[in-house]
């Protein structure tokens, strides 16, 4: 055990953990805001991360013409290519969803089928959509290319503020405020909220379900493409697998934090992204999975409904 | 002729027919094309490494089937993508074709291990180009290659030293951090650099991440915090791709070597400028340095490849191991494994490739040092 790598490295593992911890928040509300609706586990969501990923390296590579080893860009052509690449791998996540909720979930729903069927259903789509890139790619991992040169804003208490750090810290938390927001105080937020405590109810009061539905898996769709951006112009890499274990980081994430709770989902992702750089740091990264996991399940003995289950049930009751 | 002639004449007559007609039978069941497989990974995230391996290959075969002989050999290829669980889903597969008599592979030692059970089974002979790890010919690891195993190449045991002294190179006072992916081949390559980097200056630290990661960010902070100036990486390329990312973006500025598993063609795509100066290692000198170039046009016009990859060197040693047997009529599993285990072959350096009990060459073999230099990998000289 190395303790010492914490003492002198505390403030850059924080700054790492929430890093990559807002990444597993923004996956994990994918998984969360379905189950908050429909009580079923969206399994594609993690392939619906991978697509995004595929989105953005196609955007920056085919679209804007930028060769893998290109040199970084600047200015307004920066800021364009950024932007081009958030706003279109967030549309074509939630496009996926839609399309995954309409295909997997709609007709099954439709039919009073079985949960389990809807659950197969989805894992279904997870495999065909991982295994079709699969064939795509040829198995090979893909490399984007750094458009934003990785500078720093300086260096406090060891921990390097980094822009594609701070620019993923920063991004996440305003658009988790934002889901936040829309959720608790607008109309729409409201039906889905409604929902998530009585299907039955909110069709007598006249919500359109299959409307609130859709909309749950866009919105799932939307923040798990920011998730996608934000990986990749970080880790600047991925691959028809890359959902796997993100997914299970997110899943993890969801259900620690209390799952069908988007402010669960958040602090889950924290904890998860906190928890995994310490246990690295101070057992190895060997122990990493074993940590984070043993973490879970004692966690679950405490509170079988995750961190944040009981304010759910409060909310919804 | 008494009657006692008349009979042993009869006799002789009779067994002289029989023996006739039995050689005349073998000769017109001699298979007319073999069958060599050659395994590695083809696709994958290590696709790269069976990718510069196979022309080596493919190049010795078309040269032993373009003097017309009477037994052809029939290049077939398994792609088990460098990992040991899809290595077990098709060893079985290919052990069972009767056609195949040996195996040029595998590529990585993971692979390796868990194809020996099925071919070890079958009596199916490999000759690996590239699979370093010492445990494949260990005599008291359980889960050796023997008899089967061959490798034309130094394993790991001189592998590791080498790959200590190059990143030490101009460095004072070196400080080691060790990293390996808990692979097969990782794990002991990093265990086998241990000793000699003791020897040669101080470890600050070890870790080991796991294959396949996408965040080396915790183990980059673990290495600056640790004030190390040399850090050795015991993987495969995509995962040092991002950790040599990783680490430079951290404010890393020391020496990263690596071993073979890292030492692929598509390593300066894949790091960017980060992979600027990378040192690397590898059991094998590059095929267009030992031969002529006669032989490296015909080479390019055999595979279609200009610049042959890393291990082409011990690929074509590994095929002309198998074209040898064969052009001794060795043409069963059988024959094979008593060929390989027992003769003494050409390599394309010239050197002897000789084999020990366990599989090993005997006398090693040379590593070379290597440098990344702009998009391509350079060859410095032996190490």
């Amino acid at each position: 055990m190395n303790f010492s790598v914490v003492t002198s490295q505390f403030w850059a593992l924080c700054l790492q953990g929430v890093a990559l911890g807002l990444i597993y928040s923004l996956i994990s509300l994918g998984y969360t805001m379905v189950y908050g609706v429909l009580r079923l586990i969206n399994f594609a969501n993690s392939e619906v991360f991978m697509v995004g990923t595929f989105s953005i390296l196609f955007i920056q590579v085919s679209v804007l013409g930028h060769a893998v080893n290109v040199d970084p860009i600047h200015g307004i052509q920066l800021l364009g290519a950024l932007l081009l690449s958030l706003v279109g791998a967030m549309l074509v996540c939630a496009l996926l969803a839609m399309l995954v909720e309409l295909v997997a979930y709609r007709r099954l729903r439709a039919h009073g089928t079985n949960r389990l069927a809807s659950l197969i259903s989805a894992i279904g789509t997870s495999i065909f959509l991982s295994e079709s890139f699969r064939i795509f790619t040829h198995s090979r991992p893909q490399t984007s290319p750094r458009l934003l040169e990785k500078w720093t804003f300086g260096e406090i208490a060891g921990a390097n503020f980094r822009i594609d750090t701070v620019m993923a810290i920063v991004a996440s938390i305003a658009i988790f405020f934002a889901l936040d927001q829309f959720v608790n105080r607008s109309r729409l937020g409201a039906a889905i909220r409604a929902v998530s405590m009585s299907e039955e109810n909110s069709r007598l009061m006249g919500i359109n379900l299959n409307r609130v539905v859709t909309l749950t898996f866009a919105i799932g769709g939307l923040t798990t493409g920011a998730a996608a951006f934000f990986y990749t112009t970080i880790y600047e890499n991925t691959q028809f697998n890359v959902g796997f274990n993100l997914g299970i980081a997110a899943f993890t994430a969801a259900v620690l934090g209390g799952i069908g709770n988007l402010r669960g989902a958040f602090y889950g992702g924290l904890a998860l992204g906190l928890l995994e750089q310490f246990a690295s740091a101070i057992l190895g990264s060997q122990w990493k999975a074993v940590t984070v996991f043993l973490v879970l399940v004692l966690v679950l003995l405490i509170k079988p409904s995750g961190i944040f289950g009981e304010a759910v049930q409060q909310t919804r009751t | 002729m008494n009657k006692n002639s008349k009979h042993v004449l009869a006799v002789v007559a009779a067994s002289a027919l029989a023996l006739g007609t039995v050689v005349t039978s073998q000769a017109s069941a001699a298979p007319k094309e073999v069958t060599i497989m050659f395994q590695g990974p083809l696709t994958g995230g290590d696709a790269q490494l069976g990718q510069d391996q196979l022309p080596g290959a493919i190049f010795a075969i078309a040269e032993y089937n373009a003097t017309n002989p009477k037994v052809k050999i029939k290049l077939e290829k398994a792609d088990s993508q460098c990992d040991g669980t899809v290595a077990a889903n098709i060893a079985p597969g290919v052990a069972a074709n009767k056609k195949v008599i040996g195996v040029i592979g595998t590529s990585c030692s993971g692979e390796a291990r868990n194809s020996f059970p099925s071919y070890i089974a079958a009596g199916l002979t490999m000759v690996s180009p590239s699979a370093t790890a010492v445990g494949l010919t260990d005599p008291k690891a359980p889960d050796r290659g023997y008899p089967i195993f061959h490798r034309v190449l130094a394993n790991d045991k001189f592998q590791a030293p080498a790959l200590v002294k190059v990143g030490a190179k101009g460095v004072t006072s070196p400080k080691f951090y060790i990293v390996d992916d808990l692979t097969t081949y990782g794990a002991g390559l990093a265990l086998y650099a241990m000793p000699a980097a003791k020897k040669a200056g101080t470890i600050v630290g070890t870790d080991s991440v796991t294959k396949g990661t996408a965040d080396y960010s915790s183990v980059s902070t673990k290495v600056k915090a640790s004030g190390a100036n040399v850090v050795l990486y015991a993987g495969y390329t995509q995962d040092g791709a991002k950790f040599v990312k990783s680490l430079r973006d951290s404010g890393y500025t020391g020496v990263f070597a690596a071993g073979d598993g890292v030492n692929t063609s598509d390593l300066p795509g894949l790091t960017g400028k980060a992979g600027e100066g990378l040192r690397l290692v590898a059991p094998d000198v590059p095929f267009d340095l030992l031969v002529t170039k006669e032989k490296l046009a015909a080479f390019t016009k055999a595979t279609g490849v200009k610049v042959p990859g890393l291990y082409v060197t011990s690929t074509y040693d590994a095929a002309n191991v198998f074209i040898a047997c064969i052009k001794k009529g060795k043409l069963t599993r059988a024959g094979i494994q008593s060929c390989v285990a027992q003769g003494t072959f050409d390599g394309v350096s010239g050197a002897k490739i000789k084999f020990d009990r366990y599989g090993d060459i005997i006398g090693g073999a040379p590593v070379g040092e290597f440098v990344v230099k702009g998009d391509k990998i350079d060859y410095v000289g032996i190490a």
